[in-house]
């Protein structure tokens, strides 16, 4: 893929908005109320790129809350069963952060790869990712201590980059190039290059490394039962938030709601952490307590999903840190279990 | 401020000391500017951990229930009140907890304090009682805490620091206000707000009183409530929460904090207090022997909506 | 039993494509029940409107009854037990008052239009109240419209902003 990038002027971003959204779906940050999320647009005075992140991963883009698999009407004996039309025109996911487009590229694994998920992959293949890399993270982020960074184009068909006027733009894929053909793109130039260059460096230099050890990930397999557990979980509510919120996890659960002869199959989230994730008809539940459950969460992403699909199940977003009502940061729990291995 | 941490501090060590408790519950600073959050000591010298200021806004109550060791609990005026309902619904033992009771000027808002410095972020802060610069104290706190009528525990074993002055205010203003519109317009309101909702919970599960090991969102046969974020189910399910929690809220505020898009729970809740109080003339938690309105009746209950043809 | 037509007219059946309000009636068995069977031996005309649903005690009415069937789509909901005092199981309808009275309360706050959900108390013997009653009741609820509010949207279309096309 050779590397071809392009200028982006301030004032022509609306214009080259505006060409996207009458030929297909735009998603993009926009503001609901006190919060931002990711919601379809119609116009680019919606857009919102000012913003530190969205409340809600754009996972729900492709993975929406509420998914309906089919339907069915049964009638004089006979049934009819019905599968939702797939996504028509093209789309684009706009203005995500690099750690969320990184995030897609777990979700891919889950629900592509040899089994795979239609209804996924369907709102998937179609979309081109455009991404906004960060000049000012946050302190609650730590992409780059889990092998992201603040500008990383990873998961991304394009990344822009915020140079003060202007926007660089830098395609990773073929989508990407087919994009920058938009006549808003201005030919890139040796200064942008290294201001691009300086900025990622800078916000790459800005954030706070987690102390954890490298080979955590392969140590946590031995910490299983180590009662560290017990005190790192003890005030998780079992809410959910995290589980939500982050941009890599994707449990499910499958309902039937009928209604008389007529009905239909969804797929909605479902959480590792709500306390009867796990409940077996037998009535017991191999994770009865928040130990269990925050164990899990914490194993999940930082061992099983490295070892499963080759890819960290953490992008270091932060959200689960801001976000979580009693504060509990993976960041710490990874720290505190580093210095486990001198146990 | 710093007078209270180090009380709190030391009735804890006396009392793990002295064996009297296995674990005091209280705050202890985050990870994050003005975040701070429960703890759990269970030695003597990890007491100093404990801290008190304006930020420690969980609702530490939903801590007790089903817990079998003897514990210590931190307990603000809501705190105090929703150990009150719990032991009253047999979730907690009276003997089983020692209640250290502080009165409480209001949490405040750290999202109204974020953004009043915003775009600037916030590096760190500290809290001074008699800071008036930047930002009154009394405009940033939370809504719930703005309204309260119970600053100081109801319940407590050993109280740190002084009784606060009882604020006499109406805390259903809002609630009048809102009743005051049109039907359409209410439901026109209510129903953006639950448009925002995800359904992960986190309001249920920050609530002390919510503590059914199976909610009605779980009972499948018959299933009463979908789990997905229909606009009509996520409304019943919100309508549901609040009507099972008539009479036995306190207004702690730990459910808005909780939910990560901002809904406006707090108004259902309310609402049905207000509610409860004119009908029943009962407000939650005040009392042990006062009996929970939804589990007894008079004779002479208000019946005006009874229709007669 | 005659009664004074001018009040209890015959309600003609709905003519095709004008809508004639559903209404569910959770009636209790001891009291309320009766009074409808009451009305029936008695030929005493009412709205064919309503939809009784017999349980033993206005006590053992789940709000999530009333609310269910909102969701279904129902335009109105009627419950109705033993006049205080009076039931069967000696305090049932205590509860229920306070039941709903709150859930009374709750519906017409969040917007829900007053009217669609009445609460009432009807005695075995009173069987021209009871047809008074769903005549009120039925009468209140078609000036109301057809219900729109809480309504589930039926299995063919989704509609919710967090759900992507």
């Amino acid at each position: 893929m050779p590397f071809i990038s392009k200028i982006l002027k301030k004032e022509r971003l609306s214009g080259f908005l505006e060409r996207l959204v009458r030929d297909r779906q735009v998603f993009a940050p926009v503001k609901k109320g006190e919060v931002i999320l990711i919601r379809e647009i119609d116009s680019p005075s919606q857009v919102i790129l000012e913003y530190r992140n969205a409340k809600e991963s754009p996972k729900s883009v492709f993975f929406p809350q509420r998914e309906t698999l089919f339907r069915y009407r049964a009638e004089k004996g006979k049934a009819e069963v019905d599968v939702p039309s797939g996504a028509g025109k093209g789309r684009v996911l706009f203005g995500i952060r690099p750690c969320d487009a990184r995030g897609l590229l777990l979700l891919d694994k889950v629900f592509g790869g040899g089994s795979s998920d239609p209804y996924y992959t369907d709102k998937r293949s179609s979309m081109v990712v455009v991404s906004l890399g960060c000049v000012d993270p946050n302190p609650s982020c730590f992409c780059l201590s889990m092998g992201g960074g603040p500008c990383s184009a990873e998961g991304s068909d394009l990344l822009l980059l915020d140079l003060g006027d202007r926007y660089i733009a830098q395609a990773e894929s073929e989508k990407g190039v087919a994009l920058l053909e938009d006549q808003a793109f201005e030919k890139s130039d040796e200064k942008s290059l290294s201001l691009a260059e300086k900025t990622r460096k800078q916000a790459e230099a800005s954030m706070q490394p987690v102390a954890k050890k490298a080979n955590l990930e392969q140590e946590l397999e031995r910490l299983f039962s180590d009662p560290v557990w017990k005190d790192l979980a003890e005030s998780c509510l079992s809410c959910g938030i995290c589980t939500y919120l982050c941009p890599t996890c994707h449990c499910f659960d499958l309902c039937d709601e009928a209604s008389g002869q007529a009905g239909e199959r969804i797929r909605v989230w479902d959480s590792c952490q709500f306390p009867l994730f796990t409940q077996q008809a037998s009535g017991f539940n191999p994770r009865p307590t928040v130990k269990e459950r925050f164990r899990q969460r914490i194993m999940h992403k930082l061992s099983y999903l490295p070892k499963s699909q080759s890819m960290t199940g953490c992008v270091g977003c932060g959200r689960c840190v801001t976000e979580c009502p009693v504060n509990l940061d993976i960041r710490e729990v990874m720290v505190s279990l580093s210095e486990g291995n001198e146990r | 401020m710093q007078q209270l941490t180090d009380e709190i501090r030391a009735i804890a060590r006396k009392l793990l000391r002295d064996k009297q408790v296995d674990v005091v519950i209280g705050f202890e600073r985050g990870s994050m500017p003005l975040r701070r959050r429960p703890c759990f000591v269970r030695k003597e010298e990890d007491a100093d951990r404990l801290v008190w200021d304006g930020w420690c806004e969980n609702t530490l109550a939903t801590y007790l229930p089903k817990r079998k060791e003897k514990a210590a609990i931190v307990a603000k005026g809501c705190d105090s009140r929703a150990v009150v309902e719990l032991i009253k619904e047999k979730q907690v033992q009276r003997d089983q907890i020692i209640v250290i009771g502080v009165p409480c000027r209001g949490m405040i808002d750290r999202a109204q304090v974020e953004a009043s410095v915003a775009p600037a972020r916030i590096a760190q802060a500290e809290e001074d009682p008699d800071f008036e610069e930047t930002l009154r104290r009394t405009g940033s706190l939370h809504d719930c805490c703005k309204t309260c009528a119970h600053p100081n525990p109801v319940l407590y074993d050993v109280l740190a620091g002084e009784p606060l002055p009882q604020k006499v205010q109406d805390p259903f203003a809002d609630i009048e206000a809102f009743n005051t519109m049109k039907p359409e317009e209410r439901w026109a309101y209510l129903s953006r707000e639950v448009e925002k909702c995800i359904r992960c919970y986190a309001c249920r599960n920050a609530c002390p009183l919510c503590y059914c090991p199976e909610c009605f969102v779980d009972a499948s046969l018959p299933q009463w409530v979908g789990k997905s974020v229909d606009a009509s189910d996520t409304m019943i399910f919100h309508l549901m929460r609040a009507y099972h929690l008539a009479g036995r809220c306190v207004s702690c505020g730990a459910c808005e904090r909780a939910c990560p898009v901002g809904v406006d729970i707090g108004k259902l809740n309310r609402m049905l207090l207000k509610e409860v109080r004119d009908l029943f003339g009962y407000e939650a938690g005040l009392g042990l022997d006062e009996k929970s309105p939804m589990a007894t009746f008079r004779l002479d209950d208000p019946e005006s909506f009874i229709v007669n043809p | 039993m005659v009664c004074d037509s001018g009040s209890l007219g015959v309600r003609r059946m709905a003519d095709s494509g004008k809508w004639e309000p559903k209404i569910v009636a959770f009636l209790c068995n001891w009291c309320s029940y009766a009074g409808a069977d009451l009305a029936g031996t008695s030929r005493i005309q009412y709205p064919p409107n309503v939809r009784i649903i017999r349980v033993p005690c206005s006590g053992r009415v789940n709000p999530f009854f009333i609310l269910s069937s909102l969701q279904k789509g129902v335009d109105g909901v009627l419950v109705s037990g033993c006049h205080p005092g009076e039931c069967h199981y000696l305090t049932g309808n205590y509860s229920a008052r306070r039941k709903f009275a709150l859930l009374k309360s709750l519906l017409e706050f969040v917007g829900v239009e007053e009217g669609r959900v009445q609460f009432s108390w009807v005695s075995a013997s009173e069987g021209v109240r009871f047809a008074k009653l769903v005549e009120k009741v039925t009468n209140k609820v078609r000036a109301l419209g057809p219900a729109k509010r809480l309504v589930k949207t039926p299995p063919q279309g989704v509609v919710h902003a967090a759900a992507h096309r």
